[in-house]
């Protein structure tokens, strides 16, 4: 037993990461199938009105995933990465694992990373479901264009559970620290609908997997990936800093 | 004898209120010291400071040991509930002791008497089970120091035994330190003790300095009924400074010095016509020192 392996039970035996799949497996087969029959849909619920769309691409297969996927989705990772994170919360619980351990990189690390491959791998599926159905009834997506769009909407995901462990490090409850975490998020998105360093943003990532399944250029994304990323390290970085000097 | 732990000076706020206001703790090496306190005395807060998990706002902590050969059990010990007993004293060997054999893991369970229940999840475990795998998971990485929040707050009488007798042993080879409010454990189990009331070491020794001379001398009385005289003649005695009626033949006579009641008693007895049965000097017993030190 060590803490790499807590971290992976604590994800199994939870049921958290079959919810954490079972949430993007869902998108990913619903996305893709409510784009190629929207128009259908909406003739049959939609009270007589007549509806005309123009017809559904391979891209709109993707988009329709992502949509749908990432708002739920995301909320799920946090929830799932702060009932890890928060683990302050239990004080004889922390106790037990902070009296044990030499570093509080060693109890931070696993969470973050564990949670982190989890999150994106959750993802991938997802994706990788998507991709399936909207091959089978739409069409064929640019191959290096989607992947570059998965791994970058994954490096998002990581950042989420990275900064939900630096909101686990400024507040103690397992609730706090998520709805902390989503609102920061939640304020980047804002600060890139106003066009403020909108490139550079995490939350420019979102829209990566869309944009590329259209066909856009995998670089435009390299700017806010970095940034991400750096962010993301400095959050857990940030973090294990506080908890170290946390009282328990 | 020299010391485990020391600690000079050492004071732990929480915002206006003082919850260690100038502690100079002392644990002999290999003792098992009792730190006892009413509630809110601050035992908690001077453990938590001495395992790492709080930081004091002054003074020092020195530990003979490296801080991962010191081990804490907290009062009412929690583990995520979908782990065994079993991977939850094996993670602390992991963690504190990964060169140590994976048979300890089953050999401490063992002592802790949950070998039968090591392959079950925690989650299903009564307080004492916690307790006890709270223990053994603190002895697995064979620590220097135990530092023992209230051990024996949970357990049955059998299971508080069972505790007191492991503490017992590990005297000598292991430093411990337990917080109690059960005078009757830090009797039986230890030979230091130390008495923290807000946040202050109001005494710090061993057992029988305490007890020596810090009472007020006391004498049981007993005689034949009816006590009521006797009781008036007792109280009227200007050396007498209580006298209590304990059972239907017995009183307790507190006095203000032992001379004057040795001098004095078996005089003022006699001219109160008791019919005295019996008469012995009371030894004094922790709970009364301690009561009287925390008043």
């Amino acid at each position: 037993m060590n803490l790499w392996r807590l971290e992976w039970l604590r994800l199994v035996r939870t049921h958290r990461l079959t919810g954490l799949v079972a949430v993007f497996l869902l998108f990913g087969f619903t996305g893709p199938l409510t784009a190629r029959y929207l128009e259908e849909l909406l003739r049959r619920f939609g009270g007589g009105v007549e509806v005309r769309l123009p017809a559904p691409g391979p891209a709109d297969g993707m988009a329709a995933y992502v949509d749908n996927g990432q708002q739920l989705g995301l909320l799920v990772v946090v929830l799932v990465a702060a009932a890890a994170l928060a683990f302050d919360a239990q004080r004889e619980s922390a106790a037990f694992l902070r009296t044990r351990v030499r570093s509080m990189w060693q109890l931070v690390l696993p969470k973050v990373a564990v949670n982190a491959l989890a999150a994106a791998g959750a993802f991938a599926l997802g994706a990788l479901a998507a991709w399936y159905e909207t091959a089978v009834l739409l069409g064929g997506l640019p191959a290096a264009a989607t992947l570059a769009g998965i791994a970058y909407v994954a490096v998002y995901l990581a950042f989420a559970v990275a900064l939900t462990a630096l909101t686990a490090a400024l507040l103690r409850g397992v609730v706090g620290t998520a709805v902390a975490a989503l609102a920061v998020l939640l304020l980047f998105g804002l600060v890139e609908s106003l066009g403020i360093l909108a490139d550079w943003l995490p939350s420019h990532l979102v829209g990566s997997l869309h944009v590329l399944a259209r066909g856009g250029d995998p670089g435009q994304f390299l700017p806010a990936a970095a940034v991400t990323l750096a962010f993301g390290t400095l959050a857990a970085a940030a973090a294990t800093w506080r908890l170290g000097r946390r009282d328990v | 004898m020299t010391a485990a732990i020391s600690t000079s000076a050492l004071r732990k706020r929480y915002g206006p209120r003082a919850a260690l206001d100038g502690v100079d703790l002392e644990v002999p090496k290999g003792s098992v010291y009792g730190l006892v306190g009413p509630n809110g005395a601050g035992k908690t807060t001077l453990l938590a400071v001495l395992a790492g998990l709080r930081r004091p706002s002054g003074g020092s902590v020195w530990l003979e040991s490296d801080r991962r050969r010191v081990a804490m059990l907290p009062d009412t010990p929690s583990f995520d509930p979908w782990l065994t007993g079993r991977e939850v004293v094996d993670l602390a060997r992991a963690l504190v002791a990964p060169t140590a054999p994976v048979a300890r893991v089953d050999q401490v369970l063992a002592d802790a008497g949950l070998a039968e229940a090591a392959a079950r999840r925690v989650g299903g475990y009564s307080r004492g089970m916690l307790q006890r795998l709270g223990l053994a998971a603190t002895v697995v990485g064979d620590p220097e120091v135990l530092l023992l929040d209230e051990p024996c707050s949970a357990l049955d009488p059998a299971g508080r035994r069972e505790v007191l007798d492991l503490v017992a042993r590990l005297r000598g080879q292991v430093t411990v330190l337990l917080s109690t409010h059960l005078l009757a454990d830090v009797q039986q189990v230890c030979d230091a003790v130390g008495v923290l009331r807000a946040g202050r070491l109001l005494f710090q020794g061993s057992l029988d300095d305490l007890l020596v001379g810090r009472a007020a001398p006391t004498w049981t009385v007993r005689c034949r009924p009816p006590l009521e005289p006797v009781e008036t003649a007792l109280a009227r005695r200007p050396w007498v400074t209580g006298v209590e009626r304990t059972g239907a033949e017995e009183l307790v006579v507190e006095v203000a010095s032992r001379e004057e009641a040795e001098a004095g008693l078996v005089a003022a007895l006699a001219e109160a016509g008791a019919h005295v049965v019996g008469l012995e000097p009371r030894a004094a017993d922790l709970e009364r020192v301690f009561l009287e030190l925390t008043r």
